[in-house]
């Protein structure tokens, strides 16, 4: 492959900040080599002496006590492993643990796994699964929010079959909706989505006699270590766990690997013999995480001057049979509820309800695009109700430094969206097309949506749960390795960790080292989730860099530890939600333009534009492939990725039938970077990676409703969707 | 245990078809349909429990032929060959274009899309729009059935257990023009919600030929001679209904399911009004 100019691969457009750091030029990707060249050993390729493989025999039905479990005789050499050989507690820890690793008496879920089958041949792997009965004695399932105020349904979690409910207010927002002049409303629907990381999951056990080692493909191996501490009941020293390169995750992997980081280290402990398992793909889109189906209800409060008095929004997500992240995805969404504007005051509901069916869990943008889906779609539509250009509306609302967040903190930052707005609007055509379009019966359309996404976990999780601690070492042979639990995951943190430490040295790139993290030499910096490892993983190596670049010259091996100290100006109450959710914001602007098939109703996208802030990129083009593959999936998500569930049951159960994007159904987006610079993060870095998803589904449906002249309260806006409101209306 | 497969690799269609007689074996052409439908957990070969007779290499089965009344293709010929011979109808070009991805086109054979008589097999509808025949060979002769009576529901055929399907006879006709719809999800590698295949041929002033033929809406693609009947020959300005009747009368023939890829409503009403639109096209064209 030609090298490019480096100019040339700068981010399309060119950035439009004046000040370029240094540290934003691209430089070639740190993983790439190994896996263009085949070296790079991704879990199915791990092969161990006398490996053993394994399956796992799931439920098929979403409800059900189990009866029975009939096991034809074992031939030699192969074994089950279940409930029963969980040495320590059956649940996988995440926030609770009341998950268990193996079905015992019930299942909750199609795809629940009962037990694995290992042994050295996978035909007859295969062949013993088929002869296992399994008898169910069904109970009735909870399939949505209403079966639970169903009496012969008995609750899934808890009395009200709720995992969680939360409610903020700020300011007095009975009064505003007393004295509105008229109240709008809207009820707005996203469906699940599937991750699609191009390698399924899969782990590795192996068991010395002493210690368990788990390899996989995994976000957060600290996550899986706790789990195996848990579920084998065991010292933590004893557990062992390695990160082999990962494929891709996208949230995908960040609570469900924990899972069958059990499975394997069980069965290497039954069978003495090291225990590979890895999922088909098939079985993958049945069995892992999904993103949370959403139901958001908004209301406002519109004086006589219509102007935007209060808010009262109220949030349902389907959660599935297990809690899982529910909770803190939830928490995203609500505080994410009134998008990037200035409300008086609001009530914010929220709740997640149990069903019998597979969990959902962390996706890429993590409760916030359902929550800016219905935020973008009320606000451009109460324009439209008030005769007013949706972009010029949600513009005379828009927060700027020292506004009040949902949860009353406050914008500690310049908010600069008024300025991407300008850029967006000029490169788009914004303006002309989307009046143009609303006159013109040309089944074209444009839509704008504006977003942030909130950098880090939330609320004071930096500071009182994860606690994130690096180390940085500068090695005998002068060579610096980076000593941090973070994956790299095709996100590009092998190249962006190393920049960071490389430059602060003011050494060249080769002399740092950053190697798949393995428990045994990294201590826990947390998982690489929330768009945190830059910013937060980052900051902690530049510190730690600063630090240790005045003591190069020493001689031998020098270890510099770092741990995460909250910035002062943060200040959070997790018991009430009030206060500073995230250390700082980065901030997005899309504008997509469609056109809709007057006959088949199929939403072509024929222009996507975007503007970001991701505070200053540590490489321009490892951000542009976050922007682009953000955008790929964020359109996906909002024109064709449906996955239904059917009496608990997908009916997208695999890659033929559940469709993503390829690279020619939508054109290559325009766009462009604008840097602003955050003092605690490395080099002035924000976050960047979940934001480009955020936004592009309500810029897609604001242009659908645009061309079509109709409401669009739903994603994905697929021609089904379109065709039967049309013809509803009729 | 390992399981192994027996395969065979004729090295003439004589041989195929002796091989097909003695043991039963099943045809691999592409194996675009059959590696799918036999795959079995990663690392496992697929298995179909019999033999597999692979023809895909014969050479008397991948050819085409161009006669005077007709275009013969052999039913091995894959996708991307046929994109490059003149002798192939434009439509079933176009259909080919739509179908799959580079790669699966490079495999995948028509002959295999016919006997695997999938609702969804995309060039079946142009095919029954062109009334093509088929030739099913076996060790004994060949026969002659038109397509529409091959096919007959999802995954259910007229092939002998002895026979191979040899080719596909194309009978050549005038075409004033043609129209291909493929409605998928995406733009590669999705099978189809609806396809729509019409010809018609229009000479002075009157449509002397016309033919719909919709895969995907029902078990086997819809074709009806019947209502094609009440437009032929009859000169436009004396046809007494709407475009809009006309397509009505397809309404009982279009029996689609709701599945994992669209419902019932959408493929009922987009299939109406794409017949409309044809109509309304062709009976527009000057000629
Ligand atoms: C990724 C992907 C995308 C696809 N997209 C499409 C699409 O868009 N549209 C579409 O229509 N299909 C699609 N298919 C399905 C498939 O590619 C086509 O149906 C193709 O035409 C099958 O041809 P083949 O030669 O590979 O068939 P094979 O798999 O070899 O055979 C299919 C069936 O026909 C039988 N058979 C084959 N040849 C003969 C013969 N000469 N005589 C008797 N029996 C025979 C076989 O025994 C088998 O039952 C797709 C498949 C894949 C994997």
């Amino acid at each position: 492959m030609k090298e490019k100019k480096k100019d040339s691969t700068a981010v399309r457009g060119g950035t439009a900040s004046t000040s370029r750091a240094s540290i934003s030029g691209p430089v070639p990707r740190q993983d790439a080599p190994g896996k263009i060249s085949g070296v790079a050993s991704y879990i199915g390729d791990l092969c161990f002496e006398g490996m053993l493989y394994a399956r796992t025999l799931r439920s098929t039905v979403p409800r059900a006590r189990i009866v029975s479990i009939d096991i034809p005789a074992m031939p030699e050499g192969y074994f089950v492993v279940d409930a029963r050989d969980v040495p320590g507690k059956n649940g996988v820890h995440m926030l609770t643990d009341e998950q268990p690793f193996f079905a015992e008496e019930r299942v909750n879920y199609v795809g629940e796994p009962i037990l694995l089958v290992t042994g050295p041949e996978r035909g007859k792997i295969d062949q013993i699964l088929r002869g296992i009965r399994v008898e169910y004695e069904e109970i009735p399932p909870v399939f949505g929010e209403e079966d639970s105020k169903n009496p012969r349904i008995p609750p899934l979690f808890g009395e009200r079959n709720l995992f969680c409910e939360y409610e903020i207010r700020r300011g007095e927002v009975e009064e505003a909706f007393f004295d509105a002049d008229f109240v709008f409303e809207g009820c707005y629907h996203t469906g699940a989505q599937e991750h699609v990381y191009l390698e399924p999951q899969g782990t590795a056990g192996v068991f010395d006699g002493e210690r368990v080692t788990v390899y996989g493909s995994m976000q957060c191996p600290y996550y899986v270590k706790t789990a195996l501490v848990g579920g084998l009941g065991w010292k933590e020293d004893r557990i062992r766990v390695v990160q082999a390169t990962t494929g891709g995750a996208f949230g995908g992997k960040e609570e469900y690997p924990s899972i069958i980081a059990g499975h394997v280290a069980f069965a290497a402990i039954k069978t003495g013999r090291p225990v590979l398992l890895v999922f088909d793909r098939a079985e993958d889109v049945v069995c892992t995480t999904k993103r949370h189906p959403s139901l958001i209800r908004m209301r406002t409060a519109v004086d006589d001057r219509g102007a935007i008095r209060g808010m009262e929004i109220d949030i349902a997500l389907d959660g599935g049979a297990y809690v899982g992240l529910s909770p803190v995805v939830l928490q995203r969404a609500m505080f994410a509820a009134t998008g990037v504007y200035r409300i008086p005051c609001i009530r914010v509901k929220g709740r997640v309800f149990a069903t019998n069916s597979v969990p959902t869990g962390a996706f890429r943008g993590f409760g916030a695009p359902q929550a800016f889906f219905a935020v973008e779609m009320h606000m451009h539509s109460l324009a439209e109700k008030l005769r007013k250009d949706p972009l010029e509306f949600k513009r005379s609302y828009l927060l700027s430094m020292g506004d009040p967040t949902v949860t009353d903190g406050r914008m500690k930052q310049e908010v600069p969206l008024p300025r991407m707005i300008d850029r967006l609007c000029k490169l788009s055509g914004y303006e002309k097309k989307h009046r143009a379009y609303k006159k013109e019966k040309t089944r074209r359309g444009i839509g704008v949506s504006l977003f942030f996404h909130g950098c880090a976990f939330t609320g004071s999780g930096e500071k009182d749960k994860i606690k994130a601690k690096v180390l940085l070492k500068k090695e005998d042979d002068e060579s610096v390795s980076i000593l941090v639990s973070n994956v790299e995951m095709g996100q590009g943190a092998q190249t962006t960790l190393k920049k960071i430490v490389a430059e602060t040295l003011g050494c060249g790139l080769e002399r740092v080292r950053y190697d798949n993290p393995d428990t045994d030499r990294v201590p826990d910096s947390g998982p690489t989730v929330a768009s945190r490892t830059v910013m937060i993983v980052g900051g902690l190596l530049a510190k730690a860099a600063g630090r240790l670049k005045r003591r190069m010259d020493e001689k031998g091996e020098v270890k510099i530890e770092e741990r995460y100290v909250q910035p002062p100006h943060i200040e959070w109450d997790q018991d009430t939600f009030t206060g500073d959710a995230y250390p700082v914001y980065s901030w997005g602007a899309n504008a997509v333009e469609v056109e809709v098939d007057p006959v088949t109703f199929e939403v072509r996208v024929i222009g996507v534009w975007g503007i970001y802030d991701v505070g200053t990129p540590i490489d321009e083009r490892i951000v542009g492939g976050q922007i682009e593959g953000g955008i790929s999936q964020g359109l996906g998500y909002a024109t064709i990725e449906l996955l239904q569930k059917e009496n608990g049951r997908l009916r997208q159960k695999n890659l033929t039938d559940y469709i993503i994007p390829s690279s020619m159904d939508f054109p290559d987006p325009v766009y462009e970077l604008f840097s602003s610079s955050y003092e605690h993060g490395p080099f002035g870095a924000k976050c960047a990676g979940e934001l480009p998803f955020v936004g592009v589904a309500p810029a897609v449906a604001a242009a659908v409703q645009n061309a079509i002249g109709r409401p669009v309260r739903r994603l994905p806006v697929s021609p089904e969707y379109l065709f039967e409101a049309e013809h509803d209306e009729d | 245990m390992v399981t192994q497969n027996v395969v065979y690799r004729p090295g003439s269609l004589e041989e195929a078809y002796r091989l097909r007689t003695d043991t039963g074996a099943l045809p691999l052409a592409g194996g675009t349909d059959l590696m799918v439908r036999y795959r079995k957990t990663a690392g496992l070969v697929p298995d179909p429990g019999r033999p597999v007779l692979f023809i895909g290499h014969l050479k008397d089965l991948r050819r085409v032929e161009e006669r005077a009344e007709e275009v013969r293709i052999g039913s091995c010929t894959t996708y991307t060959e046929l994109l490059s011979q003149k002798a192939v109808p434009e439509i079933l070009k176009r259909c080919i274009t739509l179908l799959a991805s580079p790669p699966i086109r490079n495999r995948g054979t028509v002959g295999g899309n016919i006997c695997n008589s999938s609702p969804a097999g995309d060039t079946l509808p142009v095919l029954h729009a062109l009334e093509c025949s088929l030739v099913l060979g076996n060790i004994r002769g060949e026969r002659t059935v038109p397509i529409d009576r091959f096919i007959t529901g999802p995954g259910e055929n007229a092939l002998s257990e002895d026979e191979i399907l040899k080719e596909i006879v194309i009978p050549k006709a005038a075409f004033s023009g043609w129209c291909y719809r493929k409605i998928g999800t995406r733009r590669a590698n999705a099978l189809a919600k609806i396809s729509f295949a019409g010809l018609y041929l229009i000479e002075s002033g009157e449509v002397h030929d016309i033919r719909i033929a919709i895969g995907a809406v029902a078990p086997t693609v819809v074709r009806s001679r019947e209502i094609e009947k009440t437009i032929i020959r009859i000169p436009r300005t004396s046809l007494q209904r709407s475009t809009v009747e006309m397509a009505a009368r397809y309404r009982p023939l279009i029996r689609p399911i709701t599945d994992q890829r669209s419902t019932t409503g959408y493929r009922a009403g987009v299939t109406l009004v794409l017949i409309e639109q044809f109509l309304t096209a062709v009976l527009q064209k000057k000629g």
